[in-house]
């Protein structure tokens, strides 16, 4: 049962090596898409080439349905992970200015990490700015504080919104997602350079959308949220077995001379 | 001679399993931006400690004598340079250059990446995360604000993208 950090399974100094993995196999993808590469980037805003919308919705989509079918079958406890709250204001403003700056920049904060690796002096420039950009934030901090916690609805998710379970609400974001792409790779093939475009039989495409929406269709009939509600209590149980597998693991038991904890911008 | 770049779908089904494999072993999801802000908090803590002690928004990072440093997002940020090194070197794609469209000059290329790295920074901080840690990490997990979010970034993209048509096209 996971998540098995927040269960003990391992202290935070472990974490941090695993942060550094997961960043490792984070930042090969982004390279392998190309997005170190500022022109491919931004060749999503001029409809010439969708693959940061492709990555990012197909990202989303595979994560969720991940992580809704492990709740299903009991191997995590969506409750325990941590749930990014909903500050709706600041959200939409940020997302927007966000916006502006990846257009002017030709960057988001994890792709110019990318291209400064690949030899990218903009990038590196790009590196600078957040860092300032962030300085300036918090030097007028004081006065952005009331806008900053502004819209304050909790950690909502659409579900909640919505008024209507998971497994409902995966089928409709597959659904979705296969209707953006259709529309998306219609539009690039008109404006972009068809040469430079990834390939992939209709066949292909035809199979893996019929996937998604198959896996959305058996989340929305079973219901992922009643199944993890009706499970009883996992928590207790895996703690007692986790405690029997801790206490020979050397891993678990490292030396923490300084306590570890988890600082509160979990999301961020 | 450069490879081509892989298929992104096949990249977002692999990015979506490094999310869940994150979520699995440690609750959360991926991000970036903290450490852009942690790093300008250690390097204002350096200078004047007295400082970012002092500001409210600073002293979120600052945890007894423990370095803003020793976090989380700091050590993913640096495996993910090392992985995007990784990907670059044996793809035969590092090359020094300042990348820009075919009709603008380096140092107004250089400006609109310092600007819209300044934009972006104090951005991630107003919404709490940036494109990973926000938009990626709250929306496979359904959170509302994370997909308003989404939708946002893409809205300013695209509603400002004709003005910087030149740097790009």
């Amino acid at each position: 049962m996971g998540p098995l950090y927040k269960l003990g399974w391992f202290d935070f100094a472990y974490g941090l090596q695993m942060a550094g993995l997961i960043g490792f196999l984070f930042g090969f993808v982004l390279e392998r898409a190309g997005f170190g590469n500022v022109r491919k980037l931004t060749a999503n805003f001029y409809l010439r080439d969708f693959a940061v919308f492709k990555v990012m919705f197909t990202a989303i989509i595979v994560c969720m349905l991940g992580l809704l079918y492990f709740s299903v079958f009991g191997w995590i406890d969506l409750g325990l992970v941590y749930l990014l709250p909903t500050y709706i204001w600041p959200q939409i403003v940020g997302g927007l200015v966000l916006g502006i700056g990846f257009i002017m920049g030709g960057y988001c904060p994890t792709t110019s990490i990318v291209a400064t690796v690949s030899g990218k002096l903009d990038g590196l420039v790009f590196i600078g700015g957040m860092i300032i950009g962030s300085f300036i934030f918090a030097e007028i901090f004081p006065l952005l504080e009331k806008f900053y916690s502004a819209g304050d609805m909790g950690a909502i998710r659409l579900t909640d919104v919505l008024n209507l379970n998971s497994g409902i609400i995966a089928l409709l974001v597959c659904l979705m997602a296969v209707g953006a792409y259709w529309f998306v790779e219609k539009v690039e093939n008109k404006f972009g350079d068809r040469d430079t475009l990834p390939g992939g039989s209709k066949r292909m495409k035809r199979s893996a959308a019929a996937i998604l929406i198959l896996l959305g269709l058996i989340l929305a009939l079973i219901n992922p949220d009643r199944i993890a509600a009706n499970r009883p209590s996992p928590q207790a149980q895996t703690r007692e077995r986790m405690e029997e597998i801790q206490k020979p693991s050397p891993k678990a038991e490292k030396p923490s001379s300084s306590k570890f904890e988890i600082v509160e911008d979990e999301g961020c | 001679m450069n490879q081509r770049f892989a298929n992104p779908y096949v990249i977002g089904t692999l990015l979506g399993l490094v999310m869940l494999f994150s979520f699995y072993t440690m609750g959360r999801g991926v991000g970036s931006s903290a450490t852009f802000a942690r790093v300008a908090t250690a390097g204002i803590d350096l200078m004047a400690p007295e400082h970012t002690k002092a500001n409210a928004y600073f002293s979120k990072y600052l945890s007894g004598s423990r370095s803003p440093l020793m976090a989380w997002l700091v050590f993913l940020s640096m495996g993910a340079a090392l992985g995007g090194l990784f990907s670059a070197f044996i793809a035969n794609r590092i090359k020094g250059e300042v990348a820009r469209g075919p009709s603008i000059g380096v140092s107004a290329r250089l400006w609109l990446a310092l600007g819209g790295g300044i934009l972006s920074g104090f951005a991630a901080r107003l919404a709490r995360g940036c494109t990973s840690g926000q938009a990626l990490t709250g929306a496979a997990e359904l959170a509302f604000g994370s997909w308003i979010f989404m939708f946002s970034i893409f809205a300013g993209a695209y509603a400002t993208a004709y003005f910087f048509r030149k740097e790009w096209l």
